[in-house]
């Protein structure tokens, strides 16, 4: 099995290099097919690896070495174990759900851009693989700056409309912000111990001061706050939204977005050496998710609001690393993953149905309308809501605990963002598949359930997400936590917290009703009459996402803006452009002497032969002399 | 003074002489004439090593062969005073002063050499410029380099032959 | 394996010079163009595999050497290098060759004896067989330069090359002479006795190395005995131009590595201040005096100086970076320049104005060249680049202290990017219609894969480099 690790990226790769050059001779099944089926194949091995994984373990594989300076090496080499291959699992699975949805979906584009589509779908999904399965954070970097190009390339896939290719630049400039972190961690890494292989620098912990460990997990952090959408460098991922629905399932979901959270378990071992990253993770990871939350209340477009329910959850995700439930955050992931995807998805159905109205003021009564992707969405509500038996039930009830050990206010917080949460969704919930129809009669007379490319994967990832729980199941629920032993091997530094039986019910109990609350609050007041008006006074300040966007233009582009002007202006002009043109003059001054030299007679080139020897001759014997005087003034 | 040494010092005088002597000589015929005193001179030189293959071949080879081609074809060149280029004095006295630097520096280097200071040539005795023992030596320990400079030749023949011959 | 020593004489050394009398008895018999430059191809093809089958250890020539030549494993691969290379070239080149004069088949066989003459450079071990390998190397050149006869410029540059050459000559035999007043031995791998007892010989070995150091700087042309260069190269018809600045000028600075690898300890501290003054006059010479060019050829003339600048930092650690590092720039430099070579003697006018425009009548000649040109400018992602580095790098390996001495070069690397880019800024950006020779698909095929190595050796010189160690 080891002889085809290599596959899981390549049929990816060849995918795409299939679909991007033959994109304009291929026809559209045969593109979905080629698409669709190398995320299927690598699935397929991914699976086999899985199991393999499983029960003999992990490793790594070495290929070449991609660079070999001096004393740095660094190998092009996969790791394989619990915690790569889990998320093997999620990328192929999901992204395989999503590149059959996205066949369907993108129906509309002609021949030439839906190869495009799905050699970028295809190329995306290869870098993140490759993420996943770097053996060093080089390689890891590698994927990290692929998926920042893809998400640049799809979110922009519309390229012809301006805002779109804003929100692709903004996302592309966000992700760079936060990769300069990340490069600099890396950096700092070879500075300091010469190598940037997992297994070596986690076994060389003590090299670092802990000086040294704390910048690099908060460089790190920096990484993962672009990818992972975190204050204050979330706001790309709500614009990301410019992109096709599949493509925002694929960031939200299975890819991208989760490429922090898996840098940071990756790195559990030094995060669990520095007390202040930590703190300062939990802490940024909970005023995401409370922050996000509040913007997400009063969204109007289906995809913005689940575009903030993802800072929020990812905020989730962040402050379960940041308590140290590393496995709690992964497990996060995985039901996120699941019902996200599926939520995702389900708002496609319901934007193709409503011919691309993404206005859930227009929409309304779609219950009857798209039976299928109605219920399968009120599952994935029900899961992120946190509903037991539901997934999202168990990997939130984890991440709370683990809060609630550490810190109570931590766990208060997190509670009232998850009352938040489905509050939001079922205002989500409520406004466009209860109630009346609110959209044009034109509309109205379309409407119609998806094709089965589409609701196929919907009914898949709704039975997951319901049952997506049941993989880890606490102890005090009486299950055996298989999640916790499958990945302790790769997870060294978990942090077990011991509560007793009756607290954990307790703050279980006390989350699940405060959902409920929120869920009957939410129905009660948006299926009957939803909210039609503009937002007034502070909601109006939640509805532009507490000026955010205005802020950063204010504090940082203008300013920028108007230094580069004055560098522009005053520096270059007058300075640089001086000295550059200085300089050009001198070089072309002395070309113009030392041609002189070369007159083309044999004899003045001899002279100046032999007065070279002379010179060097004198430069021979007086070599100690020369040598010492270069010593005294240099 | 013994008589060997009153033989070097001719020699080496004569040898300097007619050196300068090719150089300032107007006449290119006479430079040829005063090199061929030159390579006797050196030939002399060879014999008091006990060298006398090497003087006989730089007799043969330099002084005879070689330099009466030179006479031919300056003969054939017919140059008189007139085609004579006309040279830049400064150049003419750059060169002098320099190549003089040249030589100063050179002798006070070799003159302060400590591994040849107070030794003297070995004259008379010593068989390694005797034919048979040459010929040994250039046959078994440097035949490769021997062997090796026929390509020289040859290419040098190929030359010749490929800028000389009319087109 | 000092029984090798002994015993090793090449395959390639013999062969070539065989070769080249076949070559030469081969024109009696083959009178047209064509069937000469097929010869000589196949010729060469039958060289590279007499090599190989040497490298291999399939078959050689034993033949009792007494120390003169020593194999090792570095001037093996660089003789499969440069033959390669020839090869390369002739394939490139051959026809311009044959068109020269009406001595074909002789050109090409004074090629195989220049080679020979490299090849005796990789491999000798005494300062006798130095003396034979360069001037083996060098007095075909004369004859090629010269060879243009109707071209009053080819004859004066042959003349010169001729005369100057004669001048290091001298300086090299003195040089030798010296060193073996100083040492008793032509041997340049000394015995431990010997070289012990050298501590006392405080003037004539060094001085006699300083004037080999002279010597050798001139047939590398390196400043400030470089003057030959730019006229040289210049007046020389293209093509012998190419092989002049590729093959032979990088076996002269296989011999140098391979004298002053051993010997450079033995300049005492005047190394140190020699070594850098050369490479500093060099670069100076090169880069500044090809601003002011307006022919390509002699601004290549010129560029090849600026070169030899940076592979003169090999000789700061000829044991290790270096070594791999010349490799590098012996592959990377000559690929370039015979590439961007050839696309010179396609051209109708060798100044810029005649490149004004190439890109819009022959986009692949255009198109290589530049590859060509950025290889040779440094630009990353060409094998330009990490042979640069890899010269660089050895500098600061053998001691940080030579970090100025860097900055130097990298400034210099830098004035060349000015007037390397002038051609293509010719071909890209300016109006005219570049006029050209007819071009055959077979060289541009040709012109691709050399464009393709460079890359592929600038992305993964390790490729390179590993073939060295296997």
């Amino acid at each position: 099995m080891n002889q085809l690790v290599y596959l899981i990226p390549l049929l990816p790769l060849i995918g795409f290099l299939i679909n991007g050059l033959l994109r304009k001779s291929l026809s559209k099944s045969v593109i979905a097919i080629i698409g669709s089926g190398v995320i299927l194949a690598s699935f397929v091995i991914s699976l086999v690896l899985f199991f393999q994984v499983k029960s003999s373990g992990g490793q790594i594989i070495n290929y070449f070495n991609l660079i070999n300076l001096d004393k740095l090496v660094i190998p092009f080499a996969f790791q394989i174990d619990q915690l790569s291959s889990l998320f093997l699992l999620i990328i192929t699975g999901i992204g395989f759900l999503i590149h059959l949805y996205s066949a369907a979906y993108m129906h509309e584009e002609t021949n030439e851009h839906y190869g495009r589509y799905f050699a970028y779908l295809n190329l995306f999904v290869f870098s993140m693989l490759l993420l996943v399965m770097g053996a060093n954070y080089v390689i890891m970097f590698f994927g990290w700056e692929g998926v920042g190009l893809c998400s640049y390339l799809l979110i922009g896939f519309w390229f012809k409309n301006d805002n779109y290719n804003y929100a692709a630049k903004k996302a592309f400039i966000m992700n760079r912000i936060g990769d300069l972190g990340f490069l600099l961690a890396v950096f700092w890494m070879i500075a300091k111990i010469g190598t940037v292989n997992y297994t070596d620098v986690f076994a060389a912990t003590s090299n670092f001061s802990s000086a040294d460990i704390t910048a690099i997990t908060i460089l790190l952090f920096i990484g993962a706050m672009g990818k992972s959408a975190q204050i204050p460098l979330y706001t790309w991922l709500p614009d990301a939204m410019a992109g096709p629905t599949p493509v925002s399932a694929l960031i939200h979901a299975a890819t991208m977005v989760t490429a922090g959270i898996y840098m940071i378990t990756r790195s559990n071992i030094l995060y669990s050496l520095s007390e202040v990253t930590q703190h300062l993770v939990a802490i940024v990871g909970l005023a995401t998710a409370l922050f996000a939350a509040t913007i997400a209340i009063k969204q109007n477009d289906i995809k913005k609001v689940l575009a903030y329910s993802t800072v929020s959850q990812l905020g989730y995700m962040f402050l379960g690393l940041g308590v140290g439930a590393y496995t709690g955050a992964v497990f996060h992931v995985m039901t996120h993953a699941f019902f996200k995807a599926l939520l995702f998805l389900g708002a496609g159905s319901v934007i193709h149905a409503m011919h691309h109205e993404q206005d859930m003021r227009k929409m309304g009564g779609l219950k009857k309308y798209l039976p299928i992707t109605h219920i399968t969405f009120l599952v994935g509500c029900i899961a992120i809501s946190g509903i037991p038996p539901f997934s999202g039930f168990f990997s939130k009830d984890e991440i709370l605990a683990a809060a609630y050990a550490k810190n109570p206010i931590y766990w208060g917080i997190g509670v009232a963002t998850a009352a938040l949460t489905a509050f939001y969704m079922f205002r989500l919930y409520a406004t466009t598949f209860l109630g009346n129809f609110r959209g044009s009669h034109e509309q109205a007379h379309h409407l119609h359930e998806s094709p089965s490319a589409m609701t196929i994967p919907l009914i898949v990832l709704a039975a997951l997400s319901v049952v997506g729980g049941f993989f880890n199941v606490p102890e005090v629920l009486g299950g055996h936590s298989s999640l916790h032993q499958f990945l302790s091997p790769a997870i060294t530094s978990e942090v077990v917290h011991e509560a007793s039986h009756s607290t954990e019910y307790m703050l279980m109990g006390i989350s699940v009703a405060v959902a409920v609350i929120a869920i009957v609050i939410a129905i009660n007041k948006f299926s009957k009459k939803p909210e039609l008006q503009d937002a007034q006074g502070f909601a109006k300040v939640l509805e532009n996402k507490w000026y955010v966007d205005e802020l950063y233009d204010n504090i940082i582009v203008k300013p920028l803006n108007s230094l580069g002007s004055f560098f522009k202006n005053i520096i270059e002009r007058r300075g640089i452009d001086g000295m550059v043109n200085g300089v050009g003059k001198l070089v072309n001054y002395s070309a113009r002497q030392l041609r002189l030299l070369q007159s083309g007679l044999v004899g003045g080139y001899i002279l100046f032969m032999v007065l070279a020897i002379i010179v060097l001759i004198y430069v021979w014997i007086n070599d100690n002399h020369i040598l010492s005087f270069f010593y005294k003034y240099f | 003074m013994a008589i060997t040494e009153i033989i070097f010092w001719f020699l080496s005088a004569l040898a300097v002489i007619s050196a300068i002597m090719v150089v300032l000589s107007k006449s290119p015929v006479h430079s040829v004439l005063w090199l061929i005193a030159v390579f006797f001179a050196i030939s002399g030189h060879y014999v008091l090593l006990n060298a006398q293959f090497i003087a006989i071949v730089n007799i043969i080879v330099y002084a005879g062969a070689i330099m009466v081609l030179f006479l031919f074809v300056l003969m054939l060149m017919n140059l008189n005073k007139e085609t004579e280029p006309q040279k830049n004095l400064w150049m003419k006295l750059t060169g002098v002063v320099s190549g003089g630097c040249l030589l100063i520096i050179l002798i006070s280097l070799v003159r302060q050499a400590t591994e040849i200071k107070g030794k003297i040539a070995v004259t008379k005795t010593g068989d390694i410029g005797l034919i048979k023992v040459l010929g040994k030596e250039l046959f078994s320990s440097y035949v490769v380099p021997f062997e090796i400079s026929s390509v020289l030749f040859l290419s040098a023949m190929i030359g010749a032959v490929v800028i000389g011959k009319k087109d | 394996m000092p029984e090798r020593a002994e015993l090793g004489v090449m395959n390639a050394i013999i062969f070539s010079a065989l070769i080249g009398v076949v070559m030469m008895l081969g024109g009696i018999v083959i009178k047209s163009n064509a069937g000469i430059k097929l010869l000589a191809i196949i010729l060469l093809f039958i060289l590279l595999g007499s090599h190989l089958a040497e490298y291999y250890d399939l078959f050689n020539i034993h033949i009792q050497t007494h120390g003169m030549l020593a194999k090792s494993r570095f001037g093996m691969f660089f003789n499969t290098i440069i033959i390669s290379l020839t090869l390369l070239y002739v394939l490139l080149s051959g026809d311009e060759i044959v068109k020269v004069g009406t001595y074909g088949a002789e050109y090409f066989a004074l090629i195989f004896f220049s080679l020979c003459g490299a090849t005796i450079l990789s491999s000798y071990n005494n300062l006798l067989m130095l003396f034979l390998g360069v001037e083996i190397m060098t007095i075909p050149l004369f004859v090629l330069t010269s060879s243009e006869k109707k071209n009053l410029k080819s004859n004066e540059a042959g003349l010169k090359y001729f005369l100057m050459g004669s001048f290091s000559t001298g300086i090299l035999l003195m040089g030798i002479a010296l060193y073996y007043g100083g040492t008793g031995l032509f041997a340049i791998e000394a015995s431990k006795a010997a070289n012990e007892a050298q501590q006392a010989f405080r003037i004539l070995l060094p001085l006699g190395l300083l004037f080999i150091f002279i010597s050798l700087s001139f047939k590398v042309s390196a400043a400030p005995f470089h003057f030959w260069t730019p006229d040289v190269y210049d007046g020389a018809p293209s093509v012998f131009t190419s092989f002049m600045a590729t093959i032979v000028k990088t076996a002269g600075f296989i011999a140098f590595i391979k004298l002053f690898e051993l010997r450079s300890v033995d300049m005492g501290y005047s190394w140190k201040i020699l070594l850098p003054l050369i490479i500093i006059l060099t670069l100076l010479a090169g880069n500044i005096t090809a601003v002011f060019q307006q022919s390509v050829k002699r601004m290549l003339a010129y560029s090849s100086i600026a070169h030899a600048g940076f592979m003169l930092f090999a000789l700061y650690n000829p044991n290790d970076f270096g070594k791999q590092g010349i490799m590098l720039y012996t592959v990377a430099y000559s690929l370039a320049t015979i590439g961007t070579f050839a696309v010179l003697t396609k051209m109708k006018d060798y100044t810029y104005e005649g490149y004004n425009g190439l890109a819009k009548t022959k986009p692949v000649l255009a198109a290589t060249n530049t590859i060509f040109i950025l290889s040779l400018a440094g630009i990353p992602l060409t094998a330009g680049f990490f042979a640069k580095y890899y010269m660089l790098a050895s500098a600061l390996k053998e001691s940080t202290s030579n970090l100025w001495l860097v900055i130097v070069a990298v400034l210099f690397a830098a004035v060349s990017v000015y007037y390397y880019f002038r051609v293509i800024q010719a071909m890209y950006f300016k109006d005219g219609n570049a006029e050209t020779t007819e071009i055959k698909p077979f060289f541009k095929t040709l012109l691709i894969i050399i464009a393709a190595l460079i890359i592929v050796i600038g992305l993964m010189p390790s490729l390179l480099l590993d073939l060295f160690y296997a």
